[in-house]
């Protein structure tokens, strides 16, 4: 009961499936304004939008907006994670603490990051420290929650066995602690990715910081409806191109752990 | 846990700078030889065309300034942006600018943004209604609900302004706020009555059989000047030089988009989305190198009428000197 969350088997018959109920959607989604369903000049049809995303495929703005979302979220995640990290270790190890912090914690936790938009514009503008603030905001508590599950988890006998050994606190941390907790560290980074996206473009969307978030804002400024959509398909292909990479990051990162292994041998 | 937040945002605010590349100091002028960096936060709308179109022309860069335009998502944070030095420059609709000053914010304002054709029935923005609505005057929008992108701001004043002018009742009307991009679709399924949207969705909304009942901006005043640019008092009195270099490159960008419709179109499509062929059926506002300083003393008349302005602005103070 404390393994963590772990990714299901992934074997050919399912990825056939998904692609199966993506094409659906696409196809449902090419009929429901040819058939007049929905008003296409609100929803336009899935051809219209491919077509509509190779050409802003050719725009250097949507790049260099590409890259903006991706070094917000990058930094972002990448500052969360660390971030995250240290304090869960540091919290969970040392004794008393976590008592002493989980009550703040539960109450900053739910805070939604949106609620922090004008308290970011008035710090920072239009910067991408807006947008960063947000970002961090929302996926710290992501990571640092699953620490703190992963230290806490750490089995009885493989603690009083290192007391018994004398470990000090580093060797504890390290050879106790932390390979107890990775699994955790692993999935708090897959989750807080996610999240870290959503509020990178949320920022990007409603305080106009740089990336792609603003070009969708700037295409439904400008009535430009298909840019629009094809940019919003860019956003949701991050996503799952993030959660595929962390999967199979987790999977090698991990090779060691019982559950991968299980999975591994199921999967021959 | 504060502390732990606070080194975060500190680690964030430390990692950064070097990706946006201003600082909080917006009074430094450069060294010897260098250029001023200028950024100008704006909305990326038609009515910004002059200072792209200016900046293409080099008619801030012969004036030994090197700018940047940012696009923002209006005035929530172009106003702080400007007043935090990460804009030197920011555009806004006048009627924000009168709020900021009666709320003593430190704005100057320094040129003409954009003003309404003047012409009833050609302008860059109306109220509309859909192709089968009975409604054919500003006057019978009593107690029916009205569409505008903002509360309590300058669209408001002028439909208000619309509606006094076809004799009616204006307190009568109930307004809803709504992003430009749905008003279209809300006239259509009957959620508003009524809305009051700007180029390219009054062409757009136009083309799925719309029609507009009153030219709103030319109801409120002649030849009304609609938005501006504006700065800190702050840059105002210690770069007095660059803001008069700006104003002269802006006052030659606005001559040069006004007569040159041409050329601000074809702008137009490289900082929106807004295709080539979209943007020559759009009706563009006119850009007048002067303020229009009566439109905005009618236009301060109506707003505190309204009860949008609690006081009289002091124009002088907000105005540059004639």
């Amino acid at each position: 009961m404390s393994q963590p969350v772990r990714a299901g088997r992934v074997g050919q018959v399912p990825a056939l499936l998904g692609a199966a109920g993506l094409v659906a959607v696409a196809v449902a989604l090419e009929l429901a304004p040819r058939l007049g369903l929905v008003p296409a000049e609100f929803m336009p049809p899935t051809s219209t939008i491919l077509a509509e995303l190779a050409r802003q495929l050719q725009r250097p703005e949507f790049w260099v907006a590409l890259r903006d979302t991706l070094v917000t979220w990058g930094i972002g995640l990448g500052i969360a994670v660390a971030a995250g990290t240290v304090a869960g270790v540091v919290i969970g190890t040392v004794p008393g603490l976590r008592a002493a912090t989980s009550s703040t914690i539960e109450f900053l936790r739910p805070i939604p990051s949106v609620a922090l938009i004008p308290l970011a514009v008035l710090l920072y503008g239009a910067r991408i420290q807006s947008t960063l603030m947000l970002v961090i905001y929302a996926s710290f508590w992501q990571m640092l929650v699953q620490v703190l599950h992963g230290v806490v988890d750490v089995d009885p006998v493989a603690r009083d066995t290192a007391r018994s050994y004398r470990l000090g606190l580093f060797a504890r941390i390290r050879y106790l602690v932390w390979p107890t907790a990775l699994p955790y560290v692993v999935t708090g980074v897959r989750l807080a990715a996610t999240v870290a996206l959503i509020l990178t473009i949320t920022g990007e969307l409603i305080i106009g910081t740089p990336g792609l978030g603003k070009e969708i804002a700037v295409a439904s400024e400008s009535n430009a409806v298909p840019p629009m959509y094809a940019l919003v398909l860019v956003t949701g292909l991050l996503g799952v191109g993030a959660n595929l990479a962390f999967r199979a990051a987790e999977r090698r990162v991990l090779a060691w752990h019982p559950a991968i292994r299980v999975e591994a041998a199921a999967a021959l | 846990m504060r502390r732990q937040l606070a080194a975060l945002l500190f680690a964030a605010a430390l990692l950064t700078p070097a990706a946006c590349g201003t600082t909080n100091q917006p009074s430094a002028p450069p060294p010897a030889g260098q250029p001023d960096k200028v950024n100008v936060g704006v909305i990326a709308i038609l009515d910004v065309a002059p200072i792209y179109l200016g900046k293409q022309k080099g008619f801030f860069a012969s004036r030994n300034i090197d700018l940047t335009l940012t696009t923002a998502q209006g005035g929530a944070v172009i106003v702080p942006g400007v007043q935090g030095g990460q804009f030197q420059f920011g555009f806004s609709n006048v009627i924000s600018l009168l709020l900021a000053q009666s709320q003593n914010l430190p704005l100057k304002i320094v040129c003409n943004g954009n003003n309404s054709t003047g012409v009833d029935g050609q302008d860059f923005g109306s109220l509309m209604v859909k192709g089968d609505s009975p409604i054919t005057s500003a006057k019978e929008l009593e107690g029916k609900k009205v569409a505008i992108n903002t509360l309590r701001n300058i669209a408001e004043t002028v439909v208000r302004a619309s509606v006094k002018k076809a004799g009616g009742d204006a307190s009568k009307v109930q307004f809803v706020e709504m992003p430009f991009p749905n008003m279209a679709a809300a006239l259509q399924s009957g959620q508003v009555d009524a809305a009051f949207p700007v180029e390219p969705f009054q062409t757009a909304i136009r083309d799925a059989g719309g029609k507009s009942i009153a030219s709103s901006w030319v109801d409120a005043a002649p030849n009304l000047t609609v938005a501006a640019y504006f700065t800190s008092t702050q840059t105002m009195e210690t770069r007095k030089d660059l803001v008069d270099r700006f104003t002269a490159a802006m006052k030659e960008s606005l001559a040069y988009a006004d007569s040159h419709p041409d050329e601000a179109r074809q702008i137009i499509t490289t900082y929106t989305q807004i295709t080539a062929a979209q943007v020559a059926k759009l009706t563009l506002p006119k850009w007048p190198a002067e303020i229009n300083r009566d439109s905005l003393q009618k236009l301060a008349e109506l707003a505190m009428a309204d009860g949008l302005l609690k006081a009289q602005p002091d124009l002088n103070a907000l105005l540059p000197s004639a």
